[in-house]
């Protein structure tokens, strides 16, 4: 597994382009959105939420189109030719769900750095900490369905998938504007999906809470029945006369 | 002899298309064995079974001993599928050094690539290799775990002359350890000169069985040829005849029964420059796929 591992983040590592990318987009939109006075909030708050919502909104789609990848390589062959070495796919899932949360460490780090740097955002170092892990490990669930999306679809298809759940997912999740002020129905299901929950985890650090267990509950709930999905998809994807 | 793999009674269909149609097959340990069939023959359905990609609906497939998936995931298994192209941003080294470590007992790096014959090419990307090349490669991961089955679906397809020369070369020097080999192809060629035993298939079931000597003698095929300089009417019913071709002025016909081919054409006049020759590889495969009730 080890190895399969070291392939993948080879293969990432040496494509700077997509890397760069993956910080850029999150990093200009936090600045940008940071300083146009959007109102409502004391600007204190206002910075620590769309810092946390940016920051996720990168690590969610560094997965995700990392996760649609394997569309790619799938219609190479490489994905049929890994089911036919002695590889477990509950390995291969994992090695590719970690691979995939690699790419989301520079969204991460650019725009808690940025908020602390450029926008003056201050939180204990214990807090910076947690909110760095949190949004780290709080991505596990996205980067299943990443896979599975690029283990089930053909690539044009993957891409199409994979951009609707992302964007569908981070406005439910509150990355851009906070829940709230979404229509009622939309406030009424962001709980029960998975990004919302996955930006609350350092929302509430931020502001000074513990996690809520039922947020970690769903969390959890998610990351199983996405993993499942991407093992099966994984074994599926091969099936073909 | 103990048995590589064994079909007893398989069938799979894909919705109405019934792919394969109650294939049994053994095939012994050390044996070099060519899969023979048109396209949609049910050979590719066949190979995805035997490497537990597919479920068979009905019967039972057994590799090593086992089922196709413990052979796999045991390491036993190289495999080097149709169709694959080389994934970006990785050497030869590294693709190959991966695949290795996957394997419980694997071949030497610097063996592996000298008998796939890219040891030159070791530190190339494994995406600017040329069609010959990448396809050593392909036949390098397959071998790269020493497995004790080799299973190679279409290995030279849409290769030149010299690399299928190159990579049969390999498969050949593997093959000579005592190492089973199952490879499918197109070209019949390639089936006469590497395997120990052929196997048509047709519409999923076993046409014929043997080496490729008995292939070509399972037919009492013969070819019978003739000038045809104008109308081709006679061509139509001639006795024995399962496939006709005319080419230049000229009808080469193969057939199951040469004599009354050879009558039925002197009734009909047409009789110019006759030629009849006993029937090579590829006359008995289109004799054997034209009419399978013939040798069933």
């Amino acid at each position: 597994m080890l190895g399969y591992l070291k392939l993948e983040v080879l293969r990432i590592l040496r494509d700077g382009g997509y890397l760069m990318m993956n910080l850029v987009s999150p990093l200009t939109m936090y600045l940008v959105f940071t300083n146009i006075d959007l109102g409502g909030q004391g600007h204190r708050d206002a910075a620590i939420y769309s810092m946390v919502g940016m920051a996720a909104w990168g690590a969610v789609g560094a997965v995700l189109t990392n996760g649609v990848a394997i569309a790619e390589d799938k219609a190479l062959g490489w994905i049929r030719q890994l089911r036919l070495l002695p590889l477990h796919p509950m390995q291969v899932v994992t090695a590719r769900t970690l691979c995939a949360m690699i790419v989301a460490v520079p969204p991460i780090a650019g725009v808690c750095l940025a908020g602390g740097l450029v926008n003056g955002v201050s939180l204990s170092a214990g807090q910076w900490t947690a909110i760095g892990l949190l949004l780290w490990v709080g991505v596990a669930p996205i980067a299943a369905l990443g896979l599975g999306i690029g283990y089930l679809f053909s690539p044009t298809k993957a891409q199409a998938v994979g951009m609707i759940g992302y964007m569908g997912l981070s406005l439910l999740g509150g990355l851009w504007v906070p829940v709230a002020k979404l229509p009622r129905w939309a406030a009424d299901v962001a709980p029960i999906t998975p990004i919302n929950r996955y930006g609350e985890l350092s929302w509430r650090i931020a502001y000074g809470h513990a996690p809520l267990p039922a947020g970690v509950g769903v969390l959890t709930a998610w990351f199983a029945a996405f993993a499942v999905l991407a093992v099966a998809a994984y074994r599926w994807s091969s099936r073909r006369a | 002899m103990k048995n590589a793999v064994s079909f007893t009674g398989v069938t799979k269909r894909y919705g109405a298309v019934q792919a394969v149609a109650g294939l049994s097959l053994d095939i012994p340990t050390g044996q070099t064995i060519a899969l023979l069939g048109p396209n949609g023959a049910g050979k590719s359905t066949t190979i995805g079974m035997l490497l537990g990609l597919l479920p068979p609906d009905e019967g039972r497939v057994e590799v090593l001993g086992g089922t196709p998936e413990q052979a796999v995931r045991s390491g036993r298994i190289g495999a080097m599928p149709q169709e694959g192209r080389p994934i970006p941003r990785v050497s030869v080294r590294e693709l190959v050094g991966f695949v290795r470590g996957t394997y419980p007992r694997p071949l030497p790096l610097a063996e592996i690539l000298e008998t796939a014959r890219i040891a030159d090419l070791a530190d190339r990307r494994v995406d600017a290799l040329s069609g010959g090349q990448s396809q050593r490669l392909r036949f390098a991961i397959a071998l790269a775990g020493d497995p004790e089955l080799m299973v190679l679906d279409e290995p030279t397809a849409a290769l030149d002359v010299e690399s299928r020369r190159e990579l049969w070369a390999s498969v050949r020097a593997y093959a000579a350890r005592d190492r089973t080999v199952l490879f499918c192809t197109h070209y019949l060629d390639e089936a006469d000169a590497f395997a120990d035993r052929i196997v048509v298939i047709g519409d999923g079931r076993v046409l014929a069985d043997g080496t490729p000597e008995e292939i070509k003698s399972r037919v009492a095929g013969r070819t019978v040829s003739v000038d045809v300089p104008g109308s081709l009417a006679f061509l139509q019913g001639l006795p024995g005849v399962v496939v006709s071709e005319v080419h230049g002025g000229r009808a080469r016909l193969t057939t199951t029964d040469s004599d009354a081919t050879v009558i039925a054409l002197a009734r009909a006049g047409a009789i110019r420059n006759l030629e009849v020759a006993g029937a090579g590889l590829e006359e008995a495969f289109l004799a054997l796929t034209a009419d399978p009730e013939r040798v069933a």
